[in-house]
């Protein structure tokens, strides 16, 4: 049975709905992310499943039990999960140690266990040295670890977090993503993680759903979300691509100028004949050749470089294939180099093209 | 206002020239046993509380401590206003349906003629008023529904910067232009004194009085006491309407005043308490009024310059025997129809 | 935006239908999750809307019932109007008490702007007697300071004229406080720290950048000073001009001591007079309604002066902010601001005590014009002026602690967004800042004084009037505090186990506490200084020290006035001391 289960979770304010029919299953010990741009209804379904919004429709299980439903929704206090927020709302008035014991005193806990488990926790995030101290005398990274410290000693069933690295500047961002992953490789927690960074949704789920307008788009593990998107906004959203709209006919996908071997491509492709396809391709998944490269069986087109952009990293030049109104964005290393109205061939990889809905 | 007439008033104060301090003290301090009876069920009650407009603050609470004292275990709440204020409270009272008030006391004796009139006062005539003196006595309500509790005297107070020689001698000197921005005066709308003295001196000289009045430019303040203040401190000379017995102990404690005793009459108001009907503690009340009829009264405003009401008490030191002076003593039904007359020309002669 | 459930029921209607349905056996327990699950939040709302109309809006509802009433029959009659409008006297009051709110307010601001601009932009020594200053007119009843200007500017007897008179051998008098100026500057003098508290913390937040902005175009510090920091302080000083006049319409003490020796009949005088006997109860609230108007339509004319301009650093962070250098020209502002402190606070404050301890305070200092007899009086001879004392610091004390609760529930209310119509609690908080307290007061006389509550003479009656007079104050500190709590403080509480009471208790509260504090003490101070509602409220045995301290007024006793008034001032003073210690230096003069 899935730990955590969103059926049709709705939420409108007054007319405007932001959460819209999202439906999510967790398993144990998962960590899942909801990713999405700002506005997109994902810190809305957090804090629906943390209990602290009632869902206009549908409803919230945890373990088989609904928790969340119009008009019933089981407090947070009773849902035995923890959360990460923003702010970290450490409590500026308890000390680290205070703030970290507070769970579970009000879980009754004796107190030589709460001491025990304090200390525990505090060593795993590296904070025992710092555990007198208020959180006014921390920095943002302590303050962070302490709100991890917090959220976790309890062992909470699901363990909410709702951008919890937004507030922290770029090396500690990546340092404490590392951190999350670890934690929860530690623990195995059930974890939602709130986040419009996809980078960090990458580096900690387990499999992340992307959120557009309300709705999730589409559910998956981390690497066939960028291999694989099934939407034109996940497409757009996870990596930069080039989506290219064709025509399915007769075993050949026809594109502006040229066309591809339905057989080539590795994604599979719609059965009924002669409808419009749009697909995606990662700029990493073309080459470029000065000479006509030797035939490998992959699609080549001529084409003339049309723009180009050093990165550092990588080129990012634009390209125009011979024949067709196409504006292909292709990434290269820095060493290929290519001058503007440069004649290159592109040679595309049939098997990192995918099809999206 | 019952039939109190000149001539009874001056044969009282007659009476008080001759009278002496009779009993031993000690005696006196037994009390009767119809006060005794009382006293048990006010003891009972515990309190009261007295609205007056009559002495000021400090003889009233004075009283309030001597009936204390007297009556152990019966607290006095003061409540000491100018007369009309205190009037104004007990219709509050009265409009909200509330009785918060035992004892009420003013200047103005038209109030008690209208309680009378609207059935809100208790009926009780003090064992101890035969005690009083005649003309005292008898200026209470004939059917025993109030009793003068105050005989208030009011005059002409001088700053002793202002001499005797070129001191006003009458009300109607006060209209002369040397005294522009000299005289201080209380209004009508607050003390019942000045209203009568309003009544009284409309009658004598008609309202015209009061707009030459006004090309003096009183000072105006609220109490009939409010000058003595006024001249204590020099802020102005002449003090119109003072009650006696505020002046005289200012006097007595060493302030340069003194008193005037108008040649077209000093201003006499025997003033009335009354018990409320609807009074939360009506033994306390009653007895409260067999207080104020007994010597034990009369001997704890005597050290505050307050006419006696007893043969027993003698008058107070420094003031004239009332039987020397020419008195202005407007009756009941004057004042009842006069004073609000008198405070809506007041109001738009002098602008407040 | 409030989440409405009703809203989004109807919205995704559609959407229910093809839910996929829970199983069955969760759907049995449904009901019983509902009862269980429901929060005590719609219960508060109802109690919280309850107290609110019961404080703000029955009182005034029947204060406009009332006017159209007529007495006895209860019959509807515009004859009350045509009473309390009938009368030149009674237009001539109306008239007075708008020229004096205009003109107190213009002082005040002319007092109060250039002290603000010297303790918040400038370099000008002596900025904590400034503050002093203004804590101290802030602190000082105003009808106690009417009486010491009264001891100070008596044309006779006045000290100021004395010493005018005694150097320049003059005949006259320098100042007369029994005039419409004087009580304006009398009014002003105690009125001008609320121009003073709105303006500086205006000018706080803007930047210096403003300033070097318009220097580097060539504008000297005088012209900066003119056209840029001032105009940008300008919706303060005209929120502070607003606040002193409504604060000068409604003010009934002093027009009492001081306007009727000046002959100035004013509105809340001549509503003293509806109550004369025979209590014309429907005559007042009619004649209370101009006053209403009035504020309601001040209110609205600030709207529109402010809605066109942009007064963006009103919003804005504060930026880097440094102190204009003035050179020997601070020197002349500090004049400006020792002048006006000694003008509001040292001067009538010290003339009050040397009243109290004066046989007559006319004769000035002298061995022999010295006694204690006035405190004597006060503390063993007057049976009620230690049960005022009492009954004051009770009365406050309850009425700042109940508007409190109220206050900090329906701050909470709103800003978490718990209920829907929040706002509506917000605004029944907020109605009192626009109602004169004496016009309050007459409507919980018309409301509540007779049967069936029958609540007149009683403590209760003063304590609720005192709460709804404050509640604005409570609610505009409460707010502040609230809104600087996040809320996912508590919620970091609740989703570790906390209910939400708990979780106020364990971290919103301790959080809260010095703030809710500092507004307690002011409603404190304020609500022990009331007297305009309860003059018409108490009873023999909830005579406030105030009311005690008017109905000495009435016989010009001053000396045993000052006395009292030094026992008040002694009183808040403790107040202001503790505050300070628990809840900050400026915990009185913070901009609200």
């Amino acid at each position: 049975m899935s730990r955590l289960v969103l059926r049709g979770l709705t939420k409108a304010f007054g007319k405007l709905t932001v959460v819209d029919a999202v439906d999510l299953a967790l398993e144990e010990g998962e960590f899942v992310s909801l990713l999405g741009p700002s506005g997109c209804g994902k810190t809305t379904t957090l804090r629906m499943i943390a209990g602290f919004l009632e869902p206009t429709a549908g409803a919230i299980e945890m373990d088989g039990r609904v928790i969340s439903s119009p008009g019933s929704v089981m407090p947070p206090e009773r849902r035995r999960m923890s959360m990460i927020f923003q702010s970290y709302a450490i409590w500026p008035n308890m000390t680290v140690e205070e703030n970290v014991a507070f769970g579970l005193k009000l879980r009754k806990l004796p107190s030589e266990e709460v001491r025990r488990r304090t200390a525990e926790i505090l060593e795993v995030v590296q904070m025992s040295h710092l555990a007198g101290r208020y959180p006014a005398e921390l920095s943002g990274g302590q303050q962070q670890r302490v709100a991890l410290a917090r959220a976790i000693v309890v062992k909470p069933s699901v363990l909410l977090l709702d951008e919890p690295l937004s507030n922290l500047d770029a090396n500690l961002r990546e340092e404490m993503r590392f951190e999350i992953r670890r934690l929860h490789d530690e623990f195995r927690i059930t974890t939602v993680y709130v986040t419009h960074d996809q980078a960090e949704a990458m580096a900690t789920s387990d499999r992340i759903a992307v959120m557009n307008a309300g709705r999730i788009e589409q559910v998956d593990v981390p690497h066939l979300l960028y291999t694989r998107p099934r939407t034109r906004f996940v497409a757009g959203f996870i990596g930069r691509t080039n989506l290219l709209e064709g025509r399915l006919a007769e075993g050949e996908i026809a594109l502006d100028g040229f066309a591809l071997k339905v057989a080539q491509l590795a994604d599979r492709v719609p059965e009924a004949g002669n409808r419009p396809i749009l697909l995606s391709v990662r700029p990493q998944s073309m080459v470029l050749h000065r000479t006509p490269p030797s035939a490998n069986g992959r699609p080549v087109l001529p084409a003339m470089v049309a723009e180009r952009v050093y990165l550092g990293e990588s080129w990012d030049y634009v390209v125009r294939p011979r024949d067709s109104g196409l504006r292909l964005r292709v990434a290269a290393p820095p060493l290929q180099v290519h001058e503007v109205g440069d004649p290159v061939w592109l040679e595309m990889d049939p098997r990192q093209i995918a099809v999206v809905d | 206002m019952a039939r109190i007439t000149r001539r009874g008033v001056l044969a009282a104060a007659a009476a008080l020239g001759g009278g002496r301090a009779g009993g031993a003290a000690a005696q006196e301090q037994q009390l009767l046993p119809h006060e005794r009876e009382l006293h048990e069920a006010a003891r009972r009650e515990g309190e009261l509380t007295w609205y007056t407009g009559q002495m000021q603050a400090e003889p009233s609470e004075a009283i309030g401590r001597a009936f204390t004292e007297r009556f152990p275990g019966v607290k006095v709440n003061v409540v000491r206003s100018t007369s009309q204020v205190a009037f104004q409270r007990l219709s509050q009272d009265a409009r909200a349906g509330v009785a918060q008030c035992d004892v009420f006391s003013s200047v103005d004796q038209s109030h008690l003629t209208l309680l009378k009139r609207q059935e809100r006062l208790a009926q009780y005539r003090p064992l101890n008023a035969s005690g009083l003196i005649p003309a005292v006595r008898e200026a209470g309500d004939p059917d025993g529904y109030f009793q003068v509790s105050y005989l208030a005297i009011y005059l002409i107070g001088r700053h002793r910067r202002v001499t005797e020689a070129e001191a006003p001698r009458s009300w109607r000197d006060l209209l002369d232009p040397r005294w522009r921005g000299q005289i201080a005066v209380g209004h009508p709308g607050f003390s019942g004194a000045i209203g009568s003295l309003c009544v009284a001196l409309r009658k004598l000289y008609g309202w015209d009085y009061f707009r030459q009045l006004e090309r003096n430019r009183p000072h105006i303040g609220r109490s009939a006491g409010d000058p003595v203040t006024l001249l204590n401190a020099g802020e102005r000379t002449i003090g119109m309407g003072v009650p006696s017995p505020t002046t005289l102990l200012s006097i007595a404690r060493g302030n340069p005043l003194a008193l005037v005793y108008p040649a077209d009459g000093t201003l006499m108001v025997p003033a009335p308490s009354g018990a409320l009907r609807n009074a939360p503690h009506p033994n306390a009340a009653r007895l409260f009024l067999e207080f104020i009829a007994s010597p034990a009264y009369s001997r704890a405003t005597r050290p505050f310059f307050a006419e006696s009401l007893r043969p027993e008490v003698p008058p107070p030191d420094g003031a004239r025997p009332l039987d020397q002076v020419p008195l202005l003593m407007p009756t009941a039904e004057e004042v009842e129809r006069g004073i609000p007359e008198v405070k809506e020309l007041w109001r738009d002669t002098f602008g407040v | 935006m409030t989440p409405s459930a009703s809203d989004g029921a109807a919205m995704s209607g559609d959407t229910v239908t093809v839910l996929p349905r829970p199983a069955a056996a969760s759907r049995a327990g449904g009901l019983l999750d509902r009862l269980r699950n429901i929060e005590p939040v719609s219960l508060l709302w109802a109690a919280l809307a309850a107290a609110l109309l019961f404080l703000v809006a029955a009182p005034l509802v029947k204060l406009f019932v009332a006017s159209f009433e007529t007495q006895g029959t209860g019959a509807f009659t515009l004859s009350n109007y045509a009473t309390a409008y009938g009368r030149q006297r009674y237009l001539d009051a109306l008239v007075n008490s708008l020229t004096l709110g205009l003109l107190s307010a213009a002082i005040s601001v002319v007092l109060a702007v250039p002290m603000a601009w010297a303790v918040s932009r400038t370099d000008m020594p002596g900025k904590g007697l400034t503050w002093a200053a203004v804590l101290g007119a802030f602190v000082v009843p105003p009808y106690l300071a009417a009486i010491g200007w009264i001891l100070l500017a008596g044309p006779n007897s006045g000290f100021v004229n004395q010493a005018w008179r005694w150097l320049t051998g003059a005949e006259g008098a320098l100042v007369n406080v029994y005039s419409f100026t004087g009580l304006a500057l009398v009014i002003a003098l105690n009125s001008f720290p609320l121009v003073f508290i709105l303006v500086k913390a205006a000018l706080d937040l803007i930047s210096s950048e403003m300033e070097d902005a318009a220097n580097i175009i060539g504008a000297g510090p005088w012209t900066t000073m003119w056209k840029v920091t001032l105009p940008l302080a300008w919706p303060a000083v005209l929120a502070g001009f607003i606040l002193v006049f409504l604060e000068t319409i409604a003010l009934f003490g002093t027009p009492a001591i001081i306007g009727i020796p000046a002959r100035i009949n004013v509105v809340t005088t001549q509503l003293w007079q509806f109550f004369e006997y025979p209590v014309r109860v429907e005559v007042a609230a009619a004649y209370a309604m101009p006053l209403l108007l009035v504020t309601v339509g001040l209110i609205a004319v600030q709207k529109l002066l402010l809605g066109r301009k942009g007064f963006v650093s009103q919003t804005g962070k504060g930026g880097e902010r440094r102190m204009v250098r003035l050179g020997p020209f601070r020197w002349v502002l500090f004049g400006w601001c020792a002048g006006v402190g000694a003008l509001a606070v040292v001067m009538p404050v010290l003339v009050l005590i040397q009243a109290s301890f004066a046989k007559a305070w006319g004769r000035g200092l002298a061995l022999d014009n010295l006694t204690l007899r006035n405190y004597a009086l006060l503390l063993f001879e007057h049976e009620m002026a230690l049960t005022s004392v009492w009954n004051t610091i009770w009365f406050s004390a309850a009425a700042a602690t109940i508007a409190g609760a109220i206050a900090l529930l329906v701050a909470y209310l709103v800003n978490r967004r718990l209920v829907p119509f929040g706002e509506v609690l917000g605004f029944l908080c907020m109605a009192p800042f626009v109602i004169p307290g004496i016009v309050m007061a007459i409507g919980f006389y018309a409301a509540y004084a007779s049967p069936p509550l029958a609540l007149y003479g009683t403590a209760t009656l003063l304590i609720l009037a005192f709460t709804a007079r404050f509640l604005p104050i409570a609610y505009a500190n409460s707010q502040a505090a609230v809104r600087a709590v996040h809320p996912e403080m508590e919620e970091a509480a609740r989703i570790l186990g906390a209910g939400r009471l708990q979780s106020i208790a364990r971290v919103t509260a301790p959080l809260l506490k010095k703030s809710l504090l500092g507004g307690w003490l002011i409603v404190f101070i304020l609500a022990s200084r009331e007297l305009s509602a309860a003059v018409f409220l108490v009873g023999p045995r909830t005579r406030t020290m105030s009311v005690l301290l008017y109905d000495l007024s009435e016989a010009g006793n001053f000396e045993v006035l000052a006395a009292f008034g030094g026992i008040l001032l002694a009183i808040t003073l403790v107040l202001v001391a503790v505050g300070m210690k628990l809840a900050g230096r400026d915990f009185m003069l913070r901009r609200e």
